[in-house]
């Protein structure tokens, strides 16, 4: 097996396309665990280390957000002063595992296993995100939402690699929470839920949700989010909500839960998320 | 006139802390041997199989490959420590998933791990069994055709894939049921747990020019590796030896084989040092695990909560051999009663056999198993009754003086204290009336109560004076990690009446160690410490009468006092210290003092008029231990997640030799009662089990245990303990499970009768 440690996206890139087998290395935390155990062997690793383009948080003057692939997720839950919505990402690192984990683990490696149990993917589907891919052609930006295409398949093509998570500007008077129900802390979700609302004169001005762990990629209903909009997030409200995103639902019986559990549980942290969320706007 | 403090009774740190938390502490897989060679066990991927052709030529022709060994090579040798039905390398038949049928040697672990794969073995797959109600089915596939011809070590009946039956009958149950006010009844079902040890089983063996061979293992006794490798080998005890370094945890996970015969086989084919150490995957697919069981109990009480009546059915899962399971067995039938006079039992226990992974010892030894319902069915009488749980619990409580089952005699027993002080320090009397808060969170607080003992089987200690007066200890007793070495070092200590750093404590070692049956069934504070405390004295009655001859005095004069002198009572001048003694007995008169003693539990026997009991595979066994504990909960009603918030436990145990080594040992205790609780399960898909990794398997971590655990110490010195003390190493994982299941009963009336208490099961059963 080889290692290349290039210092450029550029010629990261090359090595990923010239090598069909190669692989990015990127915290270890789950690549590494997966080589010990048999389950992958990559011709060539591929570490995306020493690219400093890779790293760090900015917002741009807009107000978007760009969180480099080799961020990890003790940066990520460290950063302060992300702007309203955009606080739900450090909310959402801050979940991730144990503090071990989140010295490790990054942004790109989270999102590029294409695990619909990881916490990040939900949080980036209902923040509007969008994946800076870069490959031989260049960068082509991909929606969140179309780069989970299937359980741990994702958008991305051979020799491409993520560069940056990026976000849109926050959506004004929004927040988001991040409801994660796992069987102990640091475990995998059962079920997750992102949500990011505003609230205004005591109705839903604005509402986007996504559930993990509920199916092979993050589920999102725009019914459900219109059904929230203009209501005043009463229990009637979340139950119907919840009945609309439970039709996309397709989650596995696994040692977590049952399928039919996840489905039980996705109206009460649903429940929770959007207060949550709701809260954090009276609060200011 | 003496600065000196005895040992006994303080919390020092554990001897090794400092080479554990400095990483110097050196555990079997740390350990090298010029030439060593890394071995790898090739597992069945049958259930039940017949095992038709080995071909390991391709394994052979890999470059760096030494040696390949079989069932065949080794012969069919059985081994067990209660029936011997299984040999260390499948031999004919293959009964599980995961069990060892061939290993090789390589010189690295790669190439070993590669010949592993290569190795070509033929099956024909046989049915199988994977529960115990389809194992007990007429027409059940019968797992050990020639079972009858196993050497048993106990007497019992056996029926198909029931390896025995165990019964325990007094007074009369059948008539007594008339007389009961209140009687419960119910199924319980439990899983299997994993012993979750940090150190996965390990093992380097090598072989002298006379095929002496030595191993140095992780495991829980010298002694059984010794005994049990030997038979797996075909060769005697004298040609084995057994060493144990550092053990990173074995809960009774280690108490029997795990990979020791197999790398002594392949010592023994190639004449090369070779090491075994198993993945985390293998240790949880190849060892062992805590018993499942099935347990229906009816339970009967009088109108004033007096306990009357209980009959008790157990079936434990025990897997594809016997291990340890005759005796879980037994002290599940033993303990099933609970702390409690109940004059009128009929229990009955069966471990039976199945095509999964062997149940073995698992820390409270078949007590979590029967805990669970015996413990809920008092809180349901209660209830029935309008009594408070504790009320009836202190009612029936066994008392010092009065007997266990089958006539042992109880010389003291502590639980009445137990529970005043849990019900004190818990605030259990407010606690319980608080009406339950609304729907959402609710909150409820439960109790249990537990039994055990500490006294069984046998130990010895050696003491020896070196020749500066200070002494070195010798019991043959592995530390686990719970902290043994530093007790029975103090306990030595506090016997010579020096301090700490004067006694050494010596590696157990079957070349020079006397016989300790085993870090097992909280026995080693009590037993091997009573063992060091008798040698100690041996070789304080020793030095008397060397300092007899040097002071020209009688030794009946003479006294030990604090220090290490030998001084004539009543002259406070007139001493000699160790130093001088030990130097006079050395080079001019008396010999070494070498102190020692051997010891067989030898507390109250049963008494056969008493009752019926048979098939029990233990002599006398006691010491007995008893707790009470506490929990807090808060129900989370939308996901049926239980969230334990405060935990009180108090135990008897005569007295705490080192405090914070004891409190460890019931936080430890509680920590994994808590994952017994409500979250570890092994999850077995047919033959296969689906979980053997710690990212499936889950134990609970820092932030799952709650911040408060109270622990109470109840001491009232056992007298034939050494300094009073009896054990503690079990109990405290027992009543957590029971606690919380009552705990969730007052919170919002619900019966919780499986374990784990998932929030899918809790929810579930919300909403029935
Ligand atoms: C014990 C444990 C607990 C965990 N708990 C959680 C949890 O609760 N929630 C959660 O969400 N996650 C959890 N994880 C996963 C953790 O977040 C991982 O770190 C993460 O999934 C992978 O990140 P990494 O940087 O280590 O990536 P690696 O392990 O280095 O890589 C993972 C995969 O992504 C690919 N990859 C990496 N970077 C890129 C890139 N820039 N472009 C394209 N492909 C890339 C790699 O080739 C590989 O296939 C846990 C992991 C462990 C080991």
């Amino acid at each position: 097996m080889e290692f290349h440690g290039p210092s450029t996206v550029e010629e990261a890139v090359s090595l990923l396309a010239s090598d069909e087998e190669a692989r990015c290395l990127a915290g270890g935390a789950t690549l590494v665990a997966m080589m010990n155990a048999d389950l992958v062997m990559p011709s060539a690793l591929v570490s995306l280390r020493h690219i400093e383009e890779l790293r760090g948080i900015f917002t741009d003057s807009g107000g978007g957000l760009r969180v480099g692939a080799m961020t990890t997720h003790r940066e990520v839950a460290e950063a302060d002063g992300l702007a309203g919505a955009h606080a739900l990402l450090s909310d959402t690192a801050r979940a991730i595992g144990h503090p071990a984990i989140r010295n490790m683990g990054t942004v790109g490696g989270s999102i590029g296993h294409g695990d619909p149990q990881a916490d990040y993917p939900g949080a980036l589907a209902a923040l509007d995100a969008a994946v800076e891919v870069r490959g031989p052609d260049g960068t082509r930006p991909v929606a969140a939402e179309d780069f989970f295409v299937d359980y741990l398949e994702t958008a991305l093509l051979p020799g491409e690699l993520i560069a940056a998570v990026t976000l849109p500007p926050p959506p004004a008077g929004a927040f988001g929470a991040y409801e994660k129900f796992a069987r102990v802390e640091g475990d995998y979700a059962t079920v997750s839920v992102a949500a990011v609302v505003a609230m205004e004169d005591g109705r839903c001005s604005y509402a986007r949700v996504a559930l993990g762990s509920c199916g092979p990629t993050p589920v999102r209903a725009e019914a459900a989010e219109d059904r929230l909009t203009g209501s005043a997030l009463d229990d009637a409200d979340i139950a119907e909500a919840a009945a609309i995103l439970r039709e996309e639902c397709d989650p596995v019986d696994d040692v977590r839960g049952s399928g039919e559990y996840r489905m039980m549980l996705v109206e009460p942290l649903l429940g929770r998320a959007l207060r949550a969320a709701a809260a954090k706007g009276g609060a200011r | 006139m003496s600065d000196y403090v005895s040992p006994v009774g303080q919390g020092i740190p554990r001897l090794e802390t400092r080479d554990k938390i400095t990483g110097k502490a050196v555990y079997a897989d740390d350990m090298s041997r010029p030439d060593m060679l890394f071995g790898v066990i090739v597992p069945s991927p049958h259930a039940h199989a017949r095992i038709a052709g080995y071909d390991v030529s391709a394994a052979l022709a890999l470059d760096g490959v030494v040696a390949v060994v079989t069932g065949e090579d080794i012969g069919d040798h059985k081994i067990g420590p209660f029936i011997k039905d299984e040999t260390a390398l499948a031999v004919g038949k293959v009964r599980y998933m995961g069990e060892p049928v061939a290993a090789v040697a390589a010189v690295d672990l790669e190439t070993a791990k590669q010949a592993a794969r290569l190795i070509d073995i033929a099956y024909e797959e046989l049915p199988a069994v994977f529960d115990t109600d389809a194992a007990m089915a007429e027409d059940a596939p019968v797992l050990h055709e020639n079972s009858g011809d196993y050497i048993k070590v106990f007497e019992a009946d056996s029926d198909g894939n029931a390896m025995a039956i165990i019964e325990i009958v007094e007074g009369d149950v059948a008539s007594a049921w008339e007389n009961c006010a209140a009687i419960v009844e119910g199924s319980y079902e439990t899983q299997a747990q994993c012993h979750s040890y940090m150190e996965p089983c390990s093992a380097l063996a090598e072989i002298d020019s006379n095929g002496k061979i030595t191993i140095w293992s992780s495991n829980q006794s010298v002694f059984h590796v010794q005994a049990f490798t030997a038979d797996a080998l075909g060769i005697p005890m004298s040609k084995v030896r057994c060493v144990t370094p550092q053990v990173g945890g074995a809960f009774g996970g280690k108490m029997e084989q795990t990979v020791q015969p197999a790398a002594a086989a392949l010592a023994r084919a190639t004449g090369r040092p070779v090491k075994v150490t198993l993945t985390r995957e293998q240790d949880f697919e190849m060892i062992r695990a805590r018993h499942p069981g099935k347990v229906w109990m009816k339970t009967g009480a009088a109108a004033d909560g007096t306990l009357l009546a209980r009959e008790v059915r157990i079936v434990l899962d025990a897997g594809a051999y016997a291990d340890d399971s005759p005796g879980v067995a037994g002290i599940a039938a033993l303990f099933c009663r609970g702390p409690y006079r109940i004059e009128n039992v009929s229990i009955e226990s069966r471990p039976i056999y199945t095509n999964k992974l062997r149940s073995g010892a698992f820390r409270g030894f078949g007590g979590p198993q029967v805990a669970i319902a015996g413990e809920t069915q008092i809180d349901e009488i209660a209830d029935r009754l309008g009594l408070d749980p504790i009320d009836v619990r202190l009612k029936n409580a066994v008392r010092p003086g009065e007997e266990w089952m089958i006539g042992v005699a109880l010389n003291k027993a502590g639980l009445s204290e137990c529970l005043n002080r849990v019900r004190a320090a818990s605030g259990w009397d407010e606690k319980r009336k608080a009406a339950p808060n609304g729907s959402g969170r609710r909150r409820g607080i439960g109790v249990a109560c537990i039994p055990h003992i500490s006294g069984v089987l046998t130990s010895g200690a050696i003491v020896r004076i070196l020749e500066d007066g200070t002494a070195v200890l010798n019991t043959g007793a592995v530390d686990n990690g719970q902290g043994s070495d530093t007790v029975l070092v103090q306990i030595c200590a506090a016997a010579l009446g020096l301090d700490v750093d004067r006694v050494s404590v010596a590696t157990p070692d079957t070349d020079g160690s006397p016989y300790n049956w085993g870090t097992t069934a909280s026995r080693v504070t009590y037993m091997a410490g009573r063992a060091v405390v008798a040698a100690s004295e041996d070789a304080v009655n020793q030095l008397k009468q060397r300092a007899a001859i040097m002071m020209e005095c009688a030794e009946e004069d003479l006294e030990l006092r604090d220090g290490g002198r030998i001084g004539i009572k009543g002259v406070p001048e007139a001493e000699v210290g160790f130093r001088d003694i030990s130097g006079f007995s050395h080079w001019v008169a008396g010999g070494p003092v070498i102190g020692t003693n051997s010891l067989a539990y030898d507390g109250p026997d049963f008494d056969p008029k008493r009752g019926f009991l048979r098939g029990f595979p233990f002599g006398k066994i006691g010491a007995w231990i008893f707790a009470a504990q506490a929990v807090e909960v808060e129900l989370d009603e939308a996901t049926g997640r239980i969230t334990p918030l405060k935990i009180w436990s108090a135990h008897d145990i005569g007295k705490a030799i080192n405090p914070t080594a004891v409190e460890g040992q019931i936080q430890g205790g509680i920590v994994q009662g808590l994952g017994y609780a409500l979250c570890e399960e092994m999850v077995w898909d047919s033959g296969r089990l689906a979980n053997p990794s710690f990212m499936d398997y889950k134990i609970p971590g820092i932030a799952d245990v709650p911040p408060q655990i109270e622990t109470i110490l109840v001491e009232d010195p056992d007298e034939d303990g050494p300094f009073g003390a009896k054990g503690i190493g079990e109990p405290p994982i027992v009543g957590i499970a029971p606690a919380i299941s009552n705990a969730v009963a007052h919170a919002a009336g619900i019966r919780l009768r499986r374990l784990p208490m998932t929030p899918e099961r809790v929810l579930r059963t919300l909403k029935e």
